[in-house]
């Protein structure tokens, strides 16, 4: 055995936990995350185009692996098969998992969707309604964002990571940020610290209901619905007031934020975050009282404690199975002191749990915003803090779950950048949960993850 | 739900946008070309109640055979270029093409040469450009009426 492999296996062991994996000058790195927060690069060379495979330590690192092997040509060795991710073979046998049986037969959906979703593809192989097995083809939206990042400065880099992805625009950006200011020994002051927890827990804030409105979409409750889009609209009418763009683009910089807000603004802010509380606590329990959209949640799409930790899973997905994950519990680089992630009493990892998961989040996220914006907001800079390095790695806790970003570069040049997002975690558990459900619950499935393509095909 | 519903009536009360004083339609087909989500986020609080797109005549609907318009949003990436344009050839006449957003417009394109096609008008005839990093719900709606405008004048 490789002495990469020993060393994975072993931090494994020691309770580490999978955070990406990414090829890089004739190397494959392996990032691991340790419990309390600190990382770990594993690097392992590659050989006349091959090299180990750890998909059988890590199995959370499959899609990793057969992206690398898509984008830099490496083979791994042990990976079998390795099927194509990022490249669309028209050859469907090399890309799907084959299922056979008298009754078995597939169903196409996508790239294009029924209603205004992302384009992806999703080959359900099924008996009857009963689903036996997804396979999901993404990166249709593949935009080679991050070889086009290569040779940016810092500065210049930044947008590669926001655009990535509207949805996780503050979360990416602060994860790129913050890969760079590790990168540059460069240690936010606590002014900035805090500005830049309010502009990630506003996005979480507005995603959260987006993904509440999107369940109620997901089994057609039009009047849950459409409540749930009209707070969407409030918060990101508050993301516009406070910073002058609804999804707060272009508010991240490195060693910086333009979070800037006046008394009166603070006292506005927490007027209108207040009635958006008020309003989503009396529409919640609307949603809690009306039995036949309450009928179509439990039980359906299930992911075990055993199998999220398994396949990697991050965020509200991870917490509805059971996992006590949530990187601002280890985010020192921001202003959640003491933080303890939530979980509802009912812990299933079915649609309900995942539905109620987001409920509980939306709840704690306005009791920090609430004790954060006691007073305007005066954002200064970074102050030295650490050892300069060619390498950085920021891991920030996106609506969907922990985003990590790792940096290389040299004389502050973009060598590589590589950025795996909450939702690239999170597909292939998507996948996992669709097997054995009905197919027409399948788009309730999905939705209870509301995972974005864009920022997993980049 | 009785709350629920009475929450929606006011919500459409205080809506943003005026009473419909039109009486055609478009039927709208959207394809994400490769965008970062933004304008899908938009485009769906377009249809939400504040803005209520179908109050207009201004509906959404599940296939290209059925529409008017066809919606892009992103840059067109390669993978998706053919899909693109299989959602056009579907589409009867006579149909018109709205690229909605910066990147379906060619400005400022974030990617490598070899992923992106680059704007929308490098695979179809654009008719309507709606531009914005993303355009506001209203700004999305407001394009969209015009073209409903544009429409009734050339009706005989």
């Amino acid at each position: 055995m490789s002495r990469h492999r020993d060393t994975v296996q072993q931090s494994i062991e020691a309770g580490s936990r999978f955070a990406t994996l990414y090829a890089s000058e004739n190397t494959v790195r392996t990032v691991l995350v340790a419990p309390h927060g600190a990382t770990q690069i594993i690097v392992s060379p590659v050989v006349d185009g091959h090299a180990r495979s750890v998909v059988d330590l890590v199995p959370a690192a499959a899609w990793d692996e057969r992206e690398a092997a898509d984008l830099y040509g490496i083979c791994f060795d042990g990976h079998e098969p390795l099927r194509p991710l990022v490249n669309h073979d028209p050859d469907l046998e090399s890309w799907t998992v084959p299922v056979q049986g008298r009754d078995a037969y597939q169903i196409a959906v996508g790239p294009i969707h029924a209603g205004v979703i992302e384009s992806g593809h999703f080959r359900f192989h099924v008996v009857g309604d009963r689903i036996l097995h997804l396979d999901a083809r993404l990166f249709y939206k593949h935009r080679g964002l991050e070889r086009a990042a290569e040779g940016h400065s810092p500065e210049g880099g930044i947008a590669f990571a926001q655009r990535a992805c509207a949805g996780c625009a503050v979360s990416n950006s602060l994860a790129y940020a913050h890969a760079w200011e590790n990168a540059l020994g460069l240690a936010p002051t606590r002014e900035l610290s805090c500005s830049r927890t309010i502009l990630l827990e506003l996005e979480r804030l507005w995603n959260h209901l987006n993904d509440i409105a999107a369940i109620c979409a997901g089994v057609g409750f039009a009047a849950g619905n459409n409540r749930f889009a009209g707070l969407t609209e409030n918060a990101r009418r508050l993301n516009e007031a406070l910073t002058g763009h609804r999804f707060l683009f272009d508010t991240i910089s490195v060693g910086g934020s333009t979070l800037t807000l006046t008394r009166e603004q603070v006292a506005h802010a927490r007027e209108q975050l207040e009635a958006i509380r008020d309003e989503s606590r009396r529409a919640w329990r609307e949603l809690l009282f009306n039995a036949s959209f309450q009928d179509r949640l439990p039980d359906v799409g299930v992911v075990s404690a055993d199998d999220a930790r398994t396949l990697g899973a991050v965020g509200p997905a991870a917490r509805a199975s059971g996992l006590a994950e949530d990187a601002r519990t280890t985010s020192h680089r921001l202003a959640y002191d003491d933080f303890q992630p939530v979980a509802p009493k009912r812990t299933a990892g079915d649609v309900q749990a995942r539905l109620e998961q987001r409920a509980v989040e939306l709840l704690q996220t306005f009791d920090l915003l609430e004790s954060l914006l006691d007073a305007p907001v005066n954002p200064t800079s970074t102050v030295a803090g650490g050892l300069e390095a060619d390498v950085g790695i920021g891991r920030v806790e996106s609506p969907r779950g922990a985003t990590v970003c790792v940096v290389e570069h040299t004389n502050r040049q973009i060598k590589r950048v590589h950025l795996r997002t909450g939702s690239y975690a999170n597909w292939p558990v998507v996948a996992h949960a669709a097997a054995g459900n009905l197919l027409p619950d399948f788009p309730l499935i999905n939705k209870s993850f509301e995972l974005c393509y864009a920022c997993a095909d980049r | 739900m009785l709350t629920l519903l009475r929450d929606l009536r006011r919500l459409r009360q205080t809506a943003a946008l005026p009473r419909p004083d039109r009486g055609r339609s478009l039927a709208l087909r959207h394809v994400d070309a490769g965008s970062c989500n933004g304008c899908e986020h938009e485009l769906t609080l377009a249809n939400s109640p504040y803005y209520d797109l179908q109050r207009f005549g201004l509906g959404l609907v599940a296939s290209p055979r059925h529409a008017d318009v066809l919606l892009v949003t992103g840059p067109v990436t390669s993978r998706m270029r053919e899909p693109l344009l299989a959602a056009y050839n579907a589409m009867p006449e006579p149909r018109r093409v709205a690229a909605l957003g910066d990147c379906a417009l060619g400005c400022n394109l974030l990617g490598t040469h070899d992923a992106l096609v680059g704007a929308v008008d490098e695979v179809l005839p654009v008719a309507l450009r709606i531009s914005g990093c993303p355009p506001r719900p209203d700004e999305i709606a407001a394009a969209l009426l015009a073209l409903i405008d544009q429409k009734n004048q050339h009706a005989p």
